[in-house]
């Protein structure tokens, strides 16, 4: 290993620590501060408010529907991209990459010209055979998965590319039909890679805030989301509750990245 | 009978893999499909097995047609040249798939995965996972794995290309014991004439998408169909107009009738021989010098060095 002169170990850690702290752990930490100020019974009471409560379900749902279908598209996409050869495969992946660079709000305009019911007909016809996509859940959820999209093939891809499909023939040799293959073999050497991706479509879901504003129409108590209710009571100037809400949506995510840190194995090449 | 390949051929884009290739491998042998990197013998294997799909021709398994078999219906053994053991299952595990794909009952997978352990060695390493096996030990557990299924024909690519010469040369020993207990038609790539040499009943030359020669070992090594055969069997030097094996020159130290002169302009020892390069009297100033390998003993008595003169004539 290369050695470090040490005062510019210690500087290079203070540096990057001190990064850290101000950017991250400090702003989060007065978040879970501000959250408890009224006491933990307030707390407790700021979230079972009514519209709280419908809000947090909302998120759920959405959360629920976007990892399920990011979680099933997201592998079967990768599968395609990393098993076959196509003309315009290097476009698809190009295309994949969109939702992590293209604004939420852009995205939530995007949405709402294509599936509104009255200039779109798209829309319209969906509106006429009783399917309403904006301004109800099925909108908010479209618009989650849409912003989450690439988290599971990103994770997922370079790990099929690493393993190869060797293992995948030699099952076939053995016998195995194409889904006997894929749940016996690839699924448990893709699985981390998996896990891994529905854990950051999980976090970037349940924090989800300009796609679905714009989509949803934000009406309290029926569509809108934790993020949106943290917003309008924070400019209404109810912030113990937005601190209290804002404090769950960071535990959560929190919880499941530290959870998934500990349960991935020290040699990930199984 | 067992495999007929008849008129197959393959490209990928523009590149012929193999071209009008017509073959039958006989049951119960070991065949070597011997020949250069990139000379078509691999998808010959792979064309065999069902992982490749030939663009013509067809290919007759125990009488069976499986041209558009699908792999996993041939019942084909297939040994890949990196193992391709599944790393998330132990040993064990590994040689069971076939078994448990074909769902038989639990206490039949485990005695026939008791008895291949035993066979390949591995029976103290059944619970390990394959990153814990050194590469000998995974090419045994990949054929384990595959004889496991009981397959009609085993086939082997490259199956000793990635391990140290001495694992490798042990392995070879053992693929001979192994398939002599078994019988099983065996099919197997190199590119190294002396593993096709030593282990295999027949070898299969294949070059340029073609089949160069098939014989068995003696037969190819003696009656090369061509120089490329003759050059790739093993070294060749030219003497006078003669493509000759340089242990098949006699060399003396006194001159002898009908032979050629020379001297000696370098040797080399290689462990027990010892390799001349003589310029012959009657050679042109860009020729090649001749080669001639002698054992160590050969050498001592003949009591020559670089500079002397020497008679060389064919044997």
């Amino acid at each position: 290993m290369v050695k470090t002169a040490p005062w510019l170990r210690i500087t290079l850690r203070v540096v990057v620590i001190g990064y850290l702290v101000l950017l991250v752990a400090w702003p989060v930490g007065l978040v879970a501060r501000h959250a408890f100020a009224g006491g933990f019974g307030f707390f407790v009471h700021a979230l079972t408010e009514p519209n709280v409560q419908h809000a947090l379900q909302l998120t759920l749902i959405a959360t629920f529907g976007s990892v399920v279908i990011n979680t099933v598209f997201g592998v079967t996409i990768s599968l395609i991209i990393v098993r076959n050869e196509f003309p315009g495969k290097r476009l698809l992946s190009a295309l994949l990459d969109i939702p992590l660079s293209v604004s939420p709000v852009v995205v939530g305009l995007a949405l709402l010209l294509v599936y509104n019911p009255r200039d779109s007909w798209f829309g319209s016809g969906l509106a006429k055979a009783g399917i309403q996509i904006i301004f109800s859940t099925p909108g908010i959820i479209l618009a989650t998965v849409f912003v989450a999209l690439p988290l599971v093939i990103r994770e997922v891809v370079p790990t099929l590319q690493e393993i190869g499909d060797e293992q995948e023939w030699a099952a076939r040799s053995l016998g195995a039909s194409a889904p006997q293959t894929f749940w016996r073999i690839t699924l448990p050497s893709i699985k981390w890679a998996v896990v891994y991706g529905v854990v950051l479509t999980l976090a970037r879901s349940l924090g989800e805030f300009g796609a679905v504003k714009i989509v949803s129409g934000n009406i309290v108590g029926a569509t809108q989301t934790t993020t949106l209710v943290v917003e309008e009571r924070y400019q209404n100037f109810d912030q113990p509750t937005a601190f209290a809400l804002a404090f769950v949506l960071a535990a959560a995510a929190v919880t499941c990245i530290v959870v998934v840190a500990i349960l991935r194995p020290q040699n990930t090449e199984a | 009978m067992s495999i007929e390949i008849t008129n197959v051929g393959k490209k990928f884009g523009d590149f012929v893999a193999l071209e009008d290739i017509n073959l039958t491998i006989p049951t119960g042998q070991l065949t070597a499909l011997l020949g250069p990197s990139g000379g078509g013998k691999t998808t010959l294997l792979r064309v065999i097995a069902g992982l490749e799909t030939p663009d013509t021709g067809s290919v007759v398994i125990e009488g069976a047609d499986a041209t558009r078999l699908p792999v996993q219906k041939r019942n084909v053994g297939f040994v890949f040249q990196h193992y391709a053991a599944f790393k998330h299952l132990t040993v064990a595990r590994n040689i069971a798939f076939g078994l448990e794909i074909r769902k038989r009952p639990v206490a039949e997978i485990n005695a026939k995965v008791g008895e291949l352990l035993e066979l390949v060695h591995l029976t103290q390493f059944a619970h390990r996972l394959p990153s814990q096996l050194s590469g000998g030990q995974r090419q045994r557990l990949a054929l384990a794995r595959a004889l496991a299924i009981e397959p009609t024909v085993l086939l082997l690519d490259e199956p000793f290309g990635a391990l140290d010469a001495k694992v490798r040369k042990e392995l070879r020993d053992w693929l001979r014991r192994l398939h002599d207990e078994m019988h099983v038609t065996t099919v197997f790539v190199t590119h190294d004439q002396e593993e096709a040499l030593e282990v295999s009943d027949s070898i299969v030359v294949i070059s340029q998408g073609r089949i160069e020669q098939i014989g068995t070992p003696d037969d190819l090594y003696d009656k090369p169909a061509s120089p490329f055969v003759q050059s790739f069997l093993g070294p060749v030097t030219r003497l006078g107009s003669r493509t000759i094996r340089p242990h098949d020159i006699h060399i003396f130290a006194t001159p002898t009738p009908d032979s050629y002169s020379g001297y000696i302009s370098r040797t080399t020892r290689v462990g027990f021989e010892v390799r001349l390069e003589v310029v012959l009297q009657a050679s042109l100033p860009d020729d090649e010098p001749v080669q001639v390998i002698v054992t160590r003993a050969e050498a001592n008595a003949l009591g020559v060095s670089a500079g002397d003169s020497v008679w060389l004539r064919a044997v």
